[in-house]
């Protein structure tokens, strides 16, 4: 009782150290680009935790990026035609991103996951055709330049230094209502669907509804995030969310872990700097982050956040011969 | 250009286009039926059969008909590499196989483009002039590809309805364990059940490459379509993937020359979803037991 007591206070030390490292960043950052650097990761972790959040319940989106890709259009043309100020027109883009999936979602998961996944990805696919060919409403292949920056209260966060606060508070509101929600009764709904569905479902959750929501939660977040992004980069085209967003965002959970709120935040950290660090390759980048994904299936399949776990469950196994299991199976 | 000629021209089109959406969709359903995997990569080894195509035809001047078989036996080779190196140790992991195509399918392309750039290449026609049908004219370019794309299918139909190996994968496709048991070599099976597929997408890239550009980037559509397909026909089967197929061919040709792009593709996602609603199983899919 008293180590774990112990364990809990060093693990909640942990997290207000690193919460404290990452508000301090800018200031020990060599130059602004790490700044930058910063702030995508920030995006990231959003857009990580909402994938996380819909493969709690047992799904995986392919269609991930399609809904930030929506939100960042609707955000734009908000603030840019009808003058909505830009972040009314981020919440908006995260309604219109839950709205679809909840639309989409209570349709298509009736059926088995593999019909999910495989029209998760042709709404992402359409998302971004459409915007190429609505070239009237959306800027067609060029995309929408000059979208207005976010401002809080009057104050603009047109400046990257400015804008790195904001994403790493609604990083971290993300990350924390992640972690609240696994820990509610509806997140044990969630996983229970994940595990075993039809065991879930006879024991009376509505197995379906559960999924729609976690995947209506996981895409409005999406969508905020992708909106967010819009009005950082102050630019958005058919090219800013294609399906290999998706799947970057994939990468980060996988090799992060999917298991817990914080996985996302290991294969955020692991996997944001990796392009810039293997710029020097040339080209080699996306067949390296190709490989790690791979790489990772094959030998941590549940995650490098897992790993600590791992190790002590191994740890611990070691002294004296286990007599619950026989020899043989023990790994 | 009059009404007829230019309907008659929209179901050549349709039909072309239908064909290779139809190769795409059977390779795709029937590597998902037997292995279990949904194989995002599925795209990327037409892209390589298309670039192979090229090179065999369009660089090195080979005949066609052995371009193309060229062609298919390097890109099925790749994909022997891939599914011994990647696919063969995610069996029965759904999930998992499925992330890792997603990351072949990340290698394959940029491998493809860090060795032959990212400029689309033209590949050189090849038979070009028109062929007249009752005072309608076709281009021949797109005919030698609908008749290419029939040979194929009818080749595995055969295959997989009169031969042993057909029934051997057959039975594998409704039960591994059961067909494991009557002394079917189920793990011989996985592996050519897979090349087989990347054969198929590879000729169906071959065989676009002289009538559409080939670059790195080509294989995302035809993944797309193939989902959208085995999504109206039913997974997992084959009549389901040869009419939707069609259907989704003369969908998108309709709608292009009649309406706009724009809306042949919202429509196709329509028609996605109202199957989905109407008839979850598929046009032609049979219920599928929960596993």
């Amino acid at each position: 009782m008293r180590a774990q007591d112990g364990n809990k206070r060093l693990r909640f030390g942990a997290i207000i150290l690193a919460v404290l490292i990452a508000i301090l960043f800018p200031r020990f950052a060599p130059n602004q680009f790490y700044v930058h650097l910063g702030t995508v990761g920030c995006l990231n972790l959003m857009f990580v935790l909402g994938l996380a959040i819909i493969s709690r319940a047992g799904q995986l989106s392919m269609g991930h990026a399609g809904f930030a890709l929506v939100g960042g259009y609707v955000s734009a043309l908000l603030s840019m035609k009808a003058g909505w100020p830009a972040l009314l027109g981020v919440l908006a883009a995260g309604l219109v991103a839950a709205a679809i999936a909840a639309a989409l979602g209570w349709i298509i998961l009736r059926l088995r996951g593999v019909y999910f996944v495989l029209v998760a990805f042709s709404f992402g696919q359409i998302a971004v055709l459409l915007a190429l060919d609505m070239s009237d409403i959306t800027g067609g292949a060029n995309g929408i330049v000059g979208v207005p920056p976010l401002s809080l209260f009057g104050y603009s966060l047109a400046s990257k230094p400015d804008f790195y606060p904001f994403a790493l508070a609604c990083a971290l509101a993300t990350l924390l209502f992640t972690w609240m929600l696994y820990r509610s009764p509806f997140g044990d709904r969630m996983a229970a669907t994940a595990e075993n569905q039809r065991l879930t479902e006879s024991s009376g959750v509505d197995t379906h509804a559960t999924q729609v929501i976690a995947f209506t939660i996981g895409s409005g977040i999406a969508g905020m995030a992708g909106a967010l992004s819009v009005h950082y980069f102050r630019f958005i085209s058919p090219d800013s969310f294609t399906f290999w967003e998706s799947v970057s965002y994939l990468t980060m959970l996988v090799v992060g872990g999917s298991a817990g709120a914080f996985g996302p935040v290991v294969g955020v950290l692991v996997l944001t700097p990796l392009p810039e660090m293997l710029r020097a390759t040339q080209g080699l980048q996306h067949i390296i982050y190709g490989a790690v994904l791979v790489l990772c299936l094959l030998f941590v399949p549940e995650g490098l956040s897992s790993i600590p776990r791992r190790l002590s469950q191994r740890y611990r196994a070691t002294p004296g011969p286990d007599t619950s299991t026989p020899a043989g199976t023990r790994r | 250009m009059s009404m007829e000629t230019i309907l008659a021209q929209t179901v050549v089109n349709g039909l072309m286009v239908g064909m290779i959406y139809m190769l795409m969709a059977i390779g795709f359903t029937m590597v998902f039926g037997i292995m279990r995997i949904v194989n995002f990569a599925h795209g990327e080894f037409y892209m390589v059969g298309a670039f192979m195509f090229a090179i065999f035809y369009g660089s090195y001047e080979v005949p066609f008909a052995l371009s193309l078989l060229l062609a298919i036996v390097t890109t099925a080779l790749v994909g022997l590499v891939m599914e011994r190196l990647v696919f063969s140790r995610f069996r029965g992991n759904e999930l998992n196989g499925m992330i890792a195509s997603v990351g072949v399918a990340l290698i394959m392309q940029n491998a493809a483009l860090l060795i032959w750039g990212p400029s689309p290449r033209s590949v050189p026609a090849v038979v070009s002039g028109v062929i007249s049908f009752g005072g309608i004219v076709f281009p021949w370019s797109r005919v030698v590809v609908i008749i290419g794309a029939l040979i194929a299918v009818g080749l595995l139909y055969v295959l997989i309805a009169h031969t042993q190996l057909g029934r051997a994968m057959r039975a594998v496709a409704q039960d591994a364990e059961i067909a494991l048991a009557q002394g079917i070599r189920v793990e011989v099976i996985f592996p050519l059940a897979f090349v087989l597929g990347v054969a198929l997408a590879a000729l169906a890239g071959a065989l676009m490459a002289p009538v559409l550009s080939v670059s790195p980037f080509v294989g995302l559509a035809p993944t797309l379509k193939a989902f959208v397909i085995v999504v109206i026909g039913g997974l997992g089967s084959v009549p389901g993937a040869v009419a939707g197929g069609l259907l989704i061919g003369l969908i998108e040709s309709f709608a292009g020359t009649f309406m706009s792009a724009a809306l042949a593709e919202i429509l196709q996602f329509i028609v996605v979803i109202a199957v989905v609603l109407l008839r979850p199983q598929g046009l032609l899919g049979r219920k599928e037991r929960e596993a």
